[in-house]
């Protein structure tokens, strides 16, 4: 009897240690066998850190536009999973300036969590605003504001309030994202909070006296939260609209699983329903989801549900011709969806080293 | 994603080495030669952090024809969550060697009140069991309506392992558990953590219970607290 029992007490241990080696066989570097099944920062944590940064940030994301702009585009891109080299995020916003794309909505795991990672993104952003704020500022120049003071306006928004007037400096790249499971490994979050601020946000496109909404909401752990269901529920991002003409949300998770051998996990089912619901009651024309590195598009209920393949360079070495879509919103209010290609190589260490950037861990 | 279905293989490959070793059994779940009927009713409480407080009822009736065949039937009733189903199930069994084998086929219907959303779950699976272990293998089809919509879900793959510190003849017994289904549901990748326990007071009545731990997110996407519950209920036999 006593040696059944230390038989099954000591097969016990090894299943537990064979169980615990096997998850961290299953961990690529990002993920440290602790934080597969505990997170390094909690949905809660992060979302009442957003909603404290956007309050200091959320009036600057809004946009009314001025009347000779009768419809608008925005580029949406997902699962980027940025090493050292950023130049998937470097064309789409490269393409986006071009094409006069208002601004740039990202769906997550934009970079795999290294501080060097980061660096490099940091670098490449501020490289893209340059050339954003080049194309589309203007210095103000009057009885109030001199030369020497330095403000800007952009030429695509109504000047109406002291928002609409800011320093170089304090414009920014309208680049939206939503953070991803990849982006909270190894406090990850801090990274992320660091450069992006907010991962639970809206803001509003307002044209020709109509209003757009746009809904960020953070699903990085494959659940909104106790807290930010809360806040949602509460209206805690905005309250004061009259009319909606669309509603746009974009989240990592998704909700559907674009075929059988697609194993990434989505919500659980309460939540499932719950959202599927929330989606309805917002009216949502399109619902952008990531995670799950596939291409699906369909309707369900009266949403269009979207889910974006990724556009980083191991997926797509050679790039693609839909990893991003645009979307145009017409006058009349129709969204049109249209794929956008992706086609840069991932440079060369060397390459990258030219251009300034790092290409080794510390 | 490969390094799951690595996860997977390499979980069921240490469980069986673990248990390599001669053992004894006599079933727990399949027919004791004498009672043909078993009734169960349990309680479940806990917490959903998108329905809140949760406190529920389940009741479950099976019949054995004989050692191979049997049939069962349940109804779930969480009365917070707003959550109403019930289920029939047909099994087989057989044992080769040492190992008993059970084949399942299952339908689940469920309605979620708060959501209008009612939800259809076919499954079939094969359990395997030793004295201290078991592991089931299987596919669901889960389809839901909601807004005079359908969606019919790619199939799922059903797994499930469970461990006991104790042989299942004994009167009393611990495990652990874990698996992407319950009772009254089944998910894909969104993995249910359990600790289940009985104590069998004669061969016609048996304490059991479960707290499980329900987390949203499963693997690289770093779990979040999603539901917590405890249930504790009576399985009673009779000929």
């Amino acid at each position: 009897m006593e040696i059944t029992m230390k038989k099954t007490i000591s097969y016990s241990l090894i299943t537990a240690a064979l169980l615990a080696i096997s998850i961290s066989f299953t961990s690529c570097e990002k993920v440290s066998p602790t934080g597969v099944l505990i997170g390094n920062t909690s949905v809660d944590d992060r979302v009442k850190q957003s909603l404290t940064n956007y309050t200091y940030i959320g009036d600057n994301m809004d946009f009314d536009l001025v009347d000779s702009i009768q419809e608008y585009s925005f580029l949406v891109g997902s699962d980027s999973h940025i090493t050292f080299d950023p130049g998937r995020l470097e064309e789409m916003i490269r393409i986006g300036i071009e094409n006069d794309d208002l601004f740039y909505c990202h769906l997550g795991d934009i970079v795999d969590t290294k501080p060097e990672y980061y660096y490099n993104t940091k670098l490449s952003l501020y490289d893209a605003s340059r050339l954003w704020k080049a194309k589309y500022l203007r210095q103000i120049i009057n009885e109030y504001y001199s030369e020497e003071i330095g403000i800007y306006i952009d030429k695509r928004i109504k000047n109406t309030s002291r928002d609409s007037y800011r320093t170089w400096e304090n414009w920014d790249l309208p680049f939206h994202p939503v953070v991803g499971n990849h982006d909270i490994t190894h406090n990850g979050w801090s990274l992320f909070c660091d450069l992006f601020k907010t991962s639970f946000y809206e803001f509003t496109v307002t044209i020709g006296g109509q209003y757009d909404r746009f809904i960020f909401l953070d699903s990085a752990n494959g659940t909104l939260g106790n807290f930010q269901i809360e806040r949602i529920e509460e209206k805690a991002l905005r309250d004061d609209y009259k009319e909606i003409r669309n509603t746009f949300v974009f989240t990592h998770t998704n909700i559907f699983r674009p075929a059988l051998n697609e194993f990434a996990s989505t919500y659980c089912r309460e939540e499932l329903y719950y959202i599927l619901n929330k989606l309805s009651e917002w009216n949502t024309t399109i619902a952008f989801w990531g995670h799950v590195h596939a291409w699906d598009d369909r309707m369900f209920g009266e949403v269009r549900h979207i889910t974006m393949p990724s556009m980083n360079f191991v997926d797509h070495p050679d790039g693609g011709d839909d990893l991003l879509v645009r979307v145009t919103v017409k006058k009349n209010g129709d969204a049109i969806v249209e794929p956008v290609g992706l086609h840069c190589k991932q440079r060369s260490k060397e390459e990258l080293e030219n251009e300034g950037y790092l290409t080794s861990t510390q | 994603m490969p390094t799951l279905r690595q996860t997977i293989l390499f979980l069921v490959f240490s469980l069986t080495v673990s248990t390599a070793t001669a053992q004894y059994y006599s079933g727990d779940h399949q027919f004791d030669g004498e009672n043909k009927n078993e009734v169960s009713a349990s309680v479940t409480t806990g917490r959903n952090i998108i329905t809140g407080p949760a406190i529920g009822n389940t009741l479950h009736y099976k019949h054995y024809f004989n050692n191979h065949w049997s049939v069962d039937g349940g109804i779930n009733l969480q009365y917070t969550k707003g959550l109403y189903g019930y289920k029939a199930k047909g099994e087989y069994h057989i044992q080769v060697l040492s190992f008993h084998i059970f084949a399942s086929g299952e339908y689940m219907f469920n309605h979620y009140h708060s959501y209008n959303t009612n939800e259809n779950v076919g499954n079939m699976s094969l359990r395997f069991e030793r004295g201290y272990w078991d592991i089931t293998l299987g596919g669901s089809l889960i389809g839901y309506n909601m807004m005079g919509d359908h969606y019919t879900e790619p199939l799922t793959l059903t797994f499930g392992a469970h461990a006991t510190l104790r042989p299942r003849t004994n009167d009393w017994n611990v495990g652990l558990l874990f698996r992407n289904y319950d009772d009254f549901y089944y998910e894909n990748w969104n993995i249910n953590w359990g600790l289940d326990f009985y104590y069998r007071f004669n061969p016609k009545l048996k304490l059991f219970g479960e707290f499980n731990v329900r987390p949203a997110g499963s693997m690289s996407q770093l779990a979040s607290k999603y539901e917590t519950t405890g249930k504790v209920g009576l399985i009673y036999r009779w000929k």
